[in-house]
């Protein structure tokens, strides 16, 4: 398997906010979502020029440099997107030869993929990162392009397999922060895993840049980030309803 | 908290302007002029005892610590023995220079001119060493930025760690007289050692009795001025001020107060003596604690009581500033005395050292945030999660405090220099970043070379591109070069050459200290000069190492030599002839190929094309350097400090192959170019730890800034002591990060009054920003804030 060639947005060593210690983020890129506020739109496509191919061995030297600073930090490798899954033989070779070396392993997903075929993959996951952008599925239609459904089902079967599985909301005014939607979330979440746990991500707009470099239209300026107040109030909604607010700040 | 008092010294310290005091020069002239044929160790010795006598006794208000080296609150002095020319060619412009001015009025002026300089006329070292240094030497070494030992011909060499563990706090300095008689007493037959060891240990009781006598007219002083104070309690601290004084230095001190003061006494000897660059306190929590320890078992002291003496102690190393010239002060910007003290580490015997001392050390640091001392911790393998919190906590805090450091490089460091390993366990910082220990003689900071000089004429026929002088050796056309390794060969050989011009005029240095400068006062802080009755400067102390070359500009030659040899030599998208001729030019109308070599691997990234170079350049450098031998028979040392010396050396050096223009700052240390270092501080780190840190004895420098983000939260701070970790366990000696925002520094340069005590790293150690020149401050503001994690 060692001539099998993925598509991957720059890798990022140093990242310190997705799982636990120093990590390296391996970005890989295409994406079955389409969210209008997306952060990394040089993911959504296999085919622009902040898109590289890279060798399983290749990303594997990338990594092997940086796990001296996983051994002393209890970091690891998290892998990102775009959407992982969407090239899971290059995934899952990755997963098992890092599993292999004990390297701590993280995945961030959208949830959007069929959990059989990725099964064994998120078995070796020591945290899985989930989004759930809404409880709404026509909401979810309108700002991700794709339904909710397969979502709200994976978190319920990642459940059976792995123990540490964080719900993520990335935060929007005007799309997701209300407190409607973050009440039937936690009450979901806490329906659905052992050891309910929650993460919110606030907007940001950091990505804009990315946007001009590709040469696609910029995320609509309505988005913003709540308020200080407004981000405190739904931290009480999902603490009260007994999850675990936890953050990698 | 902070007390109040400690508040009001701290205010009162920040708004006062370094003030130049000439009182220690007139009545060290003086002296001289009533000893003259006499012995130049009893000259010196009667000089130091007769400014213990006379110097004023300055009580500042509400002091707990006591003894002032002049008049003013930051007080410089004069040293004319060692150079006067500079302060009488540059002091009419002292309030107005650009980098560290000092406040001197006409009279004062006028009086050193009439009464002081000129009988320093033809005896200062300054003068001796220009005399005797050979022309072609000097042609690259006199304020040239090329090969630079000023600050060992124009200044004393400090660079020396009182011993208090074996020496001042177990004799005092009555003890040391005591022994000294009973050395003298013994020395019966008749040779010329003995009479020489006999005029050394006379010096040294003439500067013992001088500091002795120092002490106890503070001790009157503080009864005088308690007769007349009506507030009770101040009246109280300044009896008990007395009986301190009255106590040490002559004995061995019998608790934390008077350790700590016994501790300031010995630094206002050292200055006194030779206004000393790098008076190192040493191991303060390790020499400190027995006394702490038992005050506070013995409820003498309160854990708040020991914080204030030391706080108060932070306030008085801070008092003193080093009297420089413009050059020098280009080398080590903003008044740094380099007063290092160290904490943590391991104890002698192997153990973890950390104890109460060492995490009030921080503190005191944290709040009073003043450039002295220049703070260092040692971090082992195992060293308390508590304290690696500790120290990144005050990272967080961005005053560039403390300096980093690998207990284990350390260790290593001095092992290799031939220290027993006890000895070398026990190690602290000299200066900025250099391992030493208190039976140690060394120039740490011997002389600077410019690396990337030394490129500049390979590539330039031995001609300075900035001012067209010959200083170089002669080379062949450089246009004419036929592949990669003629060119590195023709940069080694002008390297090999800026190298011996530096062991030369180190040598002549040495010399004349010997002859003219020897150091009784210090020379009785170290055990062994004592016990064998040598001084100092006749390397008398138990360890003697021969002096320190430091090495400017390893990222930008690297750099440079990785671009000549991928662009000209192996993509062949450029020929010699252009790339000289845009060099010429300084880039001009070439920026298509400066963008060319700006693209090409640069050192900071981890990126082994370009490592590569700067390993095998530092690999050779300690190879040259270290086959010398100094006026002792002591190998040379080599280092990559940092101090700000990449700025000057920079403004001599034209444009460089990586994309560098004319005069622009060069690199520090063992750090990338600034700017350059585009991928993560851990990529930095990893370039750095590339380099065999270890056979550098002298030390070795890395400066990082980190964006302020990563380092506010608790998560932030643990990660950073993690990456601290990985770095030392990849062999590497020192860290210091930055952690200002760069607004926070944008806005103190357009309201400087409101960022009074902003400290900031400059390189090896911390300063006010404020205080450093406009050009200073933009420099670091332009190293790469590493942002993306």
């Amino acid at each position: 398997m060692n001539n099998l060639y993925g598509s991957f947005m720059a890798p990022q060593n140093f990242s310190v906010n997705d799982g636990d210690g120093i990590r390296t983020i391996i970005f890989f890129a295409g994406c079955p979502l389409r969210c209008k506020w997306c952060a990394n739109p040089e993911g959504l496509y296999i085919d622009n020029n902040l898109v590289y191919k890279y060798s399983a061995e290749q990303i594997l030297k990338i990594i092997e440099r940086q796990e001296i600073f996983y051994r002393y930090s209890g970091g690891g490798v998290t892998f990102s997107g775009g959407e992982a899954t969407l090239q899971k033989d290059m995934l899952r070779e990755l997963v098992n030869k890092l599993y292999d070396r004990g390297i701590n392993l993280a995945i961030e997903t959208s949830g959007y993929f069929k959990f059989e075929e990725v099964k064994d993959i998120f078995k070796k996951f020591d945290l899985i990162f989930i989004d759930l952008k809404h409880m709404d599925d026509i909401k979810h239609k309108i700002f991700t392009g794709v339904s909710n459904e397969k979502i709200l089902y994976n978190i319920k079967r990642l459940n059976e397999i792995n123990d540490n599985v964080v719900v993520r909301i990335p935060l929007i005014e005007s799309v997701n922060a209300d407190k409607e939607n973050i009440l039937k979330t936690a009450k979901y979440v806490k329906a659905n895993i052992k050891n309910p746990k929650i993460e919110l991500l606030p907007y940001h707009n950091f990505g804009d840049e990315k946007y001009d470099l590709l040469g696609i239209e910029k995320p609509s300026r309505d988005f913003k980030i709540p308020s200080a107040e407004k981000i405190q109030e739904l931290i009480e909604l999902i603490q009260a309803d007994g999850v675990k607010l936890v953050s990698y700040k | 908290m902070i007390t109040e008092r400690i508040e009001m010294i701290r205010r009162n310290y920040i708004n006062s302007k370094p003030a130049i005091s000439y009182e220690r020069a007139r009545i060290w002239t003086e002296s001289h002029k009533r000893t003259e044929g006499k012995s130049i160790p009893i000259r010196r010795a009667t000089a130091f005892k007769d400014a213990c006598e006379q110097l004023d006794v300055q009580i500042f208000d509400g002091e707990l610590i006591v003894g002032a080296i002049g008049e003013f609150r930051k007080c410089g002095i004069l040293t004319p023995e060692f150079s006067w020319t500079w302060v009488d060619r540059e002091m009419d412009n002292f309030d107005k220079r650009v980098q560290d001015p000092y406040v001197m009025t006409d009279e004062q002026r006028d009086y050193v001119r009439k009464n002081i300089f000129p009988y320093w006329k033809g005896k200062s070292l300054e003068e001796s060493f220009l005399a005797q240094l050979p022309k072609e030497t000097a042609k690259v070494a006199v304020d040239t930025g090329i090969v630079d030992n000023d600050s060992k011909w124009r200044q004393a060499v400090g660079e020396i760690t009182p011993d208090y563990q074996d020496v001042l706090f177990k004799k005092g300095f009555g003890g040391i007289i005591k022994e000294a008689k009973e050395h003298i007493a013994e020395l019966k037959s008749i040779t010329a050692e003995n009479m020489k060891k006999k005029e050394f240990y006379e010096s040294v009781i003439l500067t013992s009795e001088g500091i002795i006598t120092y002490a106890n007219r503070y001790a009157e002083k503080a009864l005088e001025i308690a007769a007349e104070t009506k507030d009770e309690k101040r009246k109280e601290e300044l009896i008990k001020i007395a009986e301190i004084c009255k106590r040490v230095p002559e004995n061995p001190p019998t608790t934390f107060y008077e350790a700590i003061q016994f501790v300031w006494f010995t630094q206002v000897g050292g200055i006194i003596s030779e206004n000393p660059l790098a008076l190192n306190i040493g191991r303060f929590d390790q020499f400190m604690y027995p006394y702490y320890r038992a005050d506070i078992d013995n409820g003498i002291i309160s854990k708040d009581e020991a914080q204030e003496l030391t706080e108060a102690l932070w306030l008085k190393l801070s008092e003193w500033v080093w009297t420089i010239s413009a050059n020098t002060a280009e080398f080590f910007a903003g008044y740094n005395q380099f007063q290092n003290l160290t904490i943590g580490g391991k104890t002698r015997d192997g153990k973890d050292a950390t104890n109460d001392l060492s995490y009030m050390a921080l503190i005191a640091t944290e709040k009073i945030k003043t450039h002295q001392p220049g703070l260092s911790v040692r971090i082992h393998q195992d060293c308390p999660r508590e304290f690696l919190d500790a120290v990144t906590h005050l990272v967080s805090k961005g005053t560039g405090f403390p300096a980093i450091h690998s207990d284990q490089a350390g260790y290593q460091m001095l092992i290799n220099a031939g220290y027993e390993p006890e000895d070398a366990r026990d190690w602290n910082n000299c200066g900025c970043v250099v391992p030493h220990f208190r039976k140690t003689g060394e120039w740490t900071s011997a002389v600077n070379i410019n690396f990337t000089a030394a490129l500049e004429y390979a590539l330039n026929n031995g001609y300075s591109r900035i001012t067209g002088e010959k200083i170089g050796l002669d080379e062949i056309d450089p246009k004419t070069f036929k592949s990669y390794e003629e060119v590195e060969n023709a940069f080694y050989k002008q390297f090999d050459n800026l190298i011996e011009h530096s062991v030369i005029s180190s040598l002549v240095a040495q010399r004349l200290h010997k002859e003219l400068v020897p150091r009784p006062f210090l020379s009785s802080c170290i055990e062994n000069c004592l016990e064998e009755g040598v001084d100092l400067v006749d390397a008398g102390a138990k360890y003697n190492l021969g002096p320190v070359l430091t090495g400017i500009g390893l990222a930008v030659t690297s750099n440079s030599l990785a671009v000549i040899k991928k662009l000209v030599f192996e993509d062949n998208v450029v020929d010699m002839c252009t790339f000289i001729d845009a060099l010429k030019a300084n880039w001009e109308g070439y920026d298509e190929l400066r963008q060319m070599a700006l693209k090409v691997p640069k050192y900071g990234n981890d990126l082994d094309y370009v490592d590569d170079i700067a390993i095998k350049m530092a690999n050779y450098y300690y190879k040259e350097g270290h086959q010398y031998k100094d006026i002792n028979g002591n190998n040379f040392n080599t280092a990559f400090m940092g101090i700000s010396n990449y700025l000057p050396t920079g403004k001599v050096v034209g444009a460089t192959p990586c994309g560098r223009r004319a005069k622009e700052p060069l690199s520090e240390g063992v750090s990338p170019f600034a700017g350059s270092d585009t991928s993560t501080p851990l990529a930095a780190m990893r370039s750095a730890a590339k380099l065999n840190q270890d056979i550098h004895s002298g030390g070795t420098l890395l400066n990082l800034r980190l964006n302020q983000d990563l380092v506010n939260t608790k998560r932030g701070q643990s990660n950073l002591g993690n990456m601290i970790q990985t770095f030392f366990a990849l062999g590497a000696f020192h860290v210091q990060f930055n952690t200002i925002s760069t607004e926070t520094l944008i806005k103190a340069q357009e309201h400087p009054e409101e960022y009074k005590d902003l400290l900031v790293r400059v390189a090896g150690y911390s300063t006010q920003f404020v205080n450093l020149s406009r050009s200073m401050q933009d420099a670091i503001i332009a190293r790469t804030a590493h942002e993306n994690y």
